[in-house]
């Protein structure tokens, strides 16, 4: 530095006060670390609400018409019209709406197993596939083929396991076993027509409540046994954008539909996104308040300063060479409270993370709070520096 | 426009029927300078004589581009001065136009030199020899090292002389600069500053209510 900088150094800087600027500083450090540690802990834990394989935190809603008097008098239709759908795919907050397929034969299926045997009426469904949530090798079906794979609810294993099986004294059976069992299974048509083939378990499902069997296959057995049977679909599956959102709810209420199973999922996620979004707009008001605290340091600093300023001014100093030293108390002050910040969040992120992992989730990159953080200061610093530069110019005349 | 301005001197500055807005309810009858065409030639000493409160430091400042509060044109070189940017003042003010105000624009708190190497670093103008000699030359070396709040008035007027003759100019306005010295420190500092000006074949613009800066060959002009 020559000795004109340090003349202009000393002469620039008298008045500042270093308390106004550690106000500064500790304020504008406790604004950011709230934002982030909002920002973060959102970002941690949406990777766990979302790694769950369950209906509604996927974002999927399984849709179906309530059922009323007048649906079960026939009155008004529990299926879904094709305007019905359209309407549902235009809402917002709507990805994707699958149709459920359901059989339109009678289905009776049969266990047997050391000759002992039982067996059932059943039911089939499908859905395309790419709402379907497991992902099992076998899951394809050419026309033609004696072996059906089907994919069941994981409760309904769990149903017969814990329901069933225990009060009429049959043995327990794991998935593996499960699937390892052939199910003889009898279709029968409306004009009598039958149709003889074998079923398989090939994979358990979180989100699809039903007994399920591939596109393919459904397609190719009503063809056969119900030709010409209802196309409307009575289920949608719904991928949704935004679980949670509150306008889900309201429009299912006003168009008589009900959402299956659990939605507490839905409501977590809902509260994560509230909580998260207080303690970042807390973060942000003291964040505002800080900018506003180095602002008005600054504008006092200046002001006090001002005849000094026009004085250098009017020697013909330069405008950047007058406003340098106020500049690199703001650029200062704000990396510091940025480095503190983001130490900071680093400590508490330090300090859950066993907690995140006793979840057996992995968390979210520390990028996220580092990325908040940055953004916001290099916001802060933008409008402190602009607030020096026009008192500068101000000072000139 | 500006690089005219920098890269070459300035000629004139030539005022045209200027009048400060504070006078335009009652305009100045006899005033050889406002709402006159006066032009202000490079190489050419002025004197302007006036009685208080006449408008000398306010004309000043319009040249210096320290205000605008007045109507009419003032033209520095071509240029109006109204177009001029703050960016291009300070330019003009390094390299064309030197000041002396009224107040001196000293900074109290450093020492006579310190304030005279504050232009002089800027400029990079003034040898540190040429600067001491200055200050021996007007009896002031002995207060080099004063911090500038501790000299008299006096002291401090020469103090701002030698610091607006630490860089280029084609213009030096002095607000009534000798006001405070006697009439031996007067004519040591006009023949110091006159000697600096035909040296770079600038012109002086010194006001006065009473004590002019004596000044050979001055074209007197009363405001």
């Amino acid at each position: 530095m020559t000795t004109s900088h340090i003349l202009l150094h000393r002469l620039l800087r008298a008045n500042l006060s270093p308390w106004r600027i550690a106000g500064f500083i500790v304020s504008n450090l406790l604004g950011l670390a709230i934002i982030c540690a909002g920002v973060q802990i959102y970002a941690d834990l949406r990777g766990l609400l979302h790694s769950e394989g369950n209906v509604i935190d996927t974002g999927y809603l399984v849709l179906n018409k309530r059922v009323t008097a007048s649906t079960m008098l026939g009155d008004s239709r529990s299926d879904f019209t094709a305007d019905e759908i359209a309407d549902l795919k235009a809402q917002p907050w709507v990805r994707g709406v699958g149709r459920f397929s359901a059989s339109g034969y009678e289905v009776r299926a049969g266990i047997e197993q050391g000759g002992r045997g039982m067996s059932t009426m059943l039911f089939f469904e499908s859905v395309p596939d790419s709402f379907v949530d497991v992902s099992a090798a076998d899951w394809h079906y050419e026309p033609g083929q004696r072996e059906v794979p089907i994919i069941i609810a994981k409760d309904y294993l769990t149903l017969y396991n814990f329901g069933f099986a225990t009060s009429a004294g049959l043995p327990r059976v794991s998935e593996q076993v499960m699937s390892g069992l052939p199910i003889s299974l009898r279709l029968s048509g409306n004009d009598g027509r039958q149709m003889q083939l074998t079923g398989r378990i090939v994979g358990y499902s979180d989100r699809l409540n039903t007994v399920l069997v591939p596109e393919s296959f459904m397609n190719w057995s009503n063809e056969m046994l119900a030709p010409g049977a209802s196309g409307q679909p009575t289920r949608l599956i719904v991928d949704v954008s935004s679980p949670g959102d509150v306008a889900i709810a309201p429009y299912l209420e006003a168009h008589g539909m009900e959402a299956a199973g659990d939605q507490s999922g839905s409501t977590a996620n809902y509260l994560l996104k509230i909580g998260a979004g207080v303690v970042i707009g807390i973060g942000v008001v003291i964040t505002l308040l800080s900018v506003f605290i180095l602002m008005l340091s600054m504008s006092l600093l200046l002001e006090k300063n001002r005849p000094t300023i026009h004085s250098l001014l009017q020697l013909g100093y330069g405008f950047g060479e007058v406003s340098a030293p106020y500049r690199l108390v703001v650029i200062i002050a704000t990396a510091i409270s940025l480095i503190c910040a983001i130490g900071a969040v680093a400590l508490l992120r330090h300090a859950y993370r066993p907690a995140l992992e006793a979840l057996d989730t992995p968390g979210a990159s520390i990028w996220w709070s580092v990325g908040a953080a940055v953004i916001v200061s290099v916001i802060s610093l933008g409008i402190n520096l602009w607030s020096v530069r026009r008192r500068i110019y101000a000072a000139w005349r | 426009m500006t690089s005219v301005i920098i890269n070459s001197h300035i000629g004139s500055i030539t005022l045209e029927a200027m009048l400060p807005v504070v006078f335009s309810a009652e305009p100045p009858a006899e005033s050889g300078v406002w709402l006159c065409k006066v032009c202000f030639e490079r190489g050419r000493f002025y004197r302007i004589e006036a009685a208080s409160g006449a408008g000398k430091s306010s004309l000043c400042s319009y040249i210096y581009g320290t205000r605008t509060d007045y109507s009419g044109r003032l033209l520095i070189g071509d240029t109006d001065a109204a177009v001029i940017k703050p960016e291009q003042w300070q330019q003009l003010r390094r390299m064309h136009l030197a000041y002396v105000p009224q107040e001196l624009g000293l900074f109290g708190s450093l020492t006579a030199f310190e304030n005279i190497e504050l232009k002089n670093r800027l400029t990079g103008y003034a040898e540190r020899r040429q600067i001491e000699h200055w200050l021996e030359r007007l009896g002031i070396a002995d207060r080099a090292d004063w911090p500038a709040d501790r000299l008299s008035v006096g002291q401090r007027q020469r103090v701002a002389l030698i610091r607006a003759l630490c860089q280029p100019f084609d213009f030096l306005l002095l607000d009534e600069p000798v006001s405070h010295l006697d009439s031996v420190n007067n004519r040591l500092a006009a023949e110091m500053i006159a000697t600096e000006a035909r040296r770079q074949g600038a012109a002086i613009i010194s006001t006065s209510v009473g004590n002019p800066l004596v000044l050979e060959d001055a074209k007197i002009l009363r405001l």
